[in-house]
């Protein structure tokens, strides 16, 4: 069985990658006559081809874990015991550590893809800068909003759905994009005037015109703003404002400007680079690099909100548990 | 507790974007960690759905009535991408689901550890409810 699959899957990426040249060789060759003759290849229109459907699933961290502090690079062995070790630690299988801790974990792996590797380059961090690895601090002036927010959300997170988070309501996976532990699948569409990159998890769609038009007003808001982009080379920069002052992106909102760079670094693999301006929120401007490796097979409908039963019954439960503590009271009165 | 949860609730909200959440949602906001519940019966149907499926489970109760349970998971997704259909679980299928009450009391849990009666996950390799379903792997 695994056997037929292995045979199957070599199949599909035979079938998939039929068409350009670079693959016409033998799969021991193709690294080495790929970094010599591979070129980016491009769309019919002469704009290199970013097209498919990518994958950002990674073990890789944002951050640099503090375990890893002061080591920018794993070696290939330091990779493979961390990646079993983290493995280990974040697997939804574990049983231990205590009622609140088994049910944070929510539910078995097998509905997870997390992945089971590092990225090529074996940083430790998808921050490359600053060099820490880490995110710089928040100016006084977010560290004030972002406490604001958490007293709010202590005070309110159950009051209704609107006090509950985006992606708790189905409404956007926000920017940029970062892997999670699931539907880390994305896909690119290219026409002559616009690149369109649809987003598997909470069915989120960003248009991206080319040709050169000013950003919108500055009191149009959107969730995953308002994107423009244009050429560098072979690069694809998407530079994108008017975020909601709903986003939460690690504290920033409304004041975010994102700065995505897309680049064909292989048959398959984009390299995807964001810089995070937001100097209402950051002491300093920041850069992560994330790799998308070409993913077999197809985005599937997210449908998100039909079927977001979970909403209703935290609420609901948070009623019952508010009848059951004012019963209580009066109980004991 | 109520506090402690919304604590929770908020560091999710601000990590949302960059950490790996356990989940689309804090499961903790909906499930009670003091009511843990063991389930043994027979599948009535599974919704595929996002951002997660239910299974629905007939549990015989010990004065011999039947109890439908309804057992929260992940995102389909992930399965249909390795291969796994609609049909990879049967009506009928026997589970067991260890897992928590919903806090509002309904016959709701999630499905913390769900396995065959003989102790094999669901959802991984090659098992008779999932006659020809690839091997969890990716």
């Amino acid at each position: 069985m695994a056997a037929s699959l292995k045979a199957l899957t070599v199949a599909a990426i035979a079938l998939a990658s039929a068409a350009p040249a670079w693959c016409q060789t033998t799969a021991s060759a193709k690294v080495k006559t790929a970094s010599k003759t591979w070129a980016v290849p491009r769309t019919p229109d002469g704009q290199p081809d970013l097209q498919g459907t990518w994958s950002n699933t990674t073990l890789t961290p944002l951050e640099r874990p503090a375990e890893l502090a002061g080591k920018a690079y794993l070696t290939e062995q330091e990779a493979a015991e961390w990646e079993k070790r983290t493995f280990a630690n974040l697997t939804g299988d574990r049983r231990d550590g205590g009622a609140d801790a088994d049910v944070a974990r929510s539910y078995n792996e097998f509905w997870r893809d997390r992945g089971t590797k590092v990225i090529g380059s074996r940083r430790t961090s998808l921050i490359v800068d600053p060099p820490d690895g880490r995110v710089p601090a928040l100016t006084p002036e977010a560290q004030k909003r972002v406490a604001q927010a958490a007293a709010a959300a202590r005070a309110h997170s159950t009051d209704g759905p609107e006090y509950q988070n985006l992606w708790v309501r189905c409404l956007t996976r926000g920017l940029p994009m970062l892997p999670g532990p699931y539907n880390n699948d994305f896909q690119i569409v290219q026409t002559p005037g616009a690149v369109v990159i649809l987003h598997e998890m909470i069915h989120d769609v960003r248009v991206i015109p080319l040709d050169g038009r000013p950003h919108l007003p500055s009191d149009v808001r959107q969730w995953l703003g308002d994107g423009r982009g244009h050429w560098e080379g072979d690069t694809l920069v998407v530079d994108t404002t008017n975020f909601s002052e709903k986003d939460n992106f690690r504290g920033s909102g409304a004041n975010l400007h994102l700065i995505e760079r897309f680049t064909r670094v292989g048959p398959d693999e984009i390299s995807y680079r964001f810089t995070v301006d937001d100097s209402t929120t950051f002491t300093r401007p920041w850069e992560a690099e994330v790799p998308m490796t070409r993913a077999d097979g197809q985005i599937f409908e997210y449908a998100c909100h039909e079927g977001n039963y979970a909403l209703a019954d935290i609420l609901r439960g948070a009623r019952a548990q508010e009848a059951a503590q004012n019963g209580s009271k009066q109980g004991s009165k | 507790m109520r506090t402690k949860l919304a604590l929770v609730v908020a560091g999710a909200g601000l990590l949302l974007a960059a950490a790996p959440v356990w989940a689309h949602h804090a499961f903790a906001a909906e499930f009670d960690a003091k009511k843990p519940v063991k389930l043994q019966g027979k599948v009535t149907k599974m919704e595929w759905i996002n951002p997660h499926a239910w299974i629905h489970l007939d549990v015989k109760n010990p004065d011999g009535t039947v109890t439908n349970w309804m057992v929260e998971g992940g995102t389909p997704n992930t399965l249909l991408r390795r291969g796994f259909t609609k049909d990879s679980l049967q009506a009928g299928t026997e589970i067991v689901v260890d897992g928590y009450q919903a806090k509002d009391g309904s016959n709701r849990a999630n499905g913390r550890d769900v396995t065959f009666p003989d102790g094999r996950k669901l959802f991984i390799g090659n098992q008779n409810a999932n006659e020809g379903a690839p091997e969890a792997s990716k």
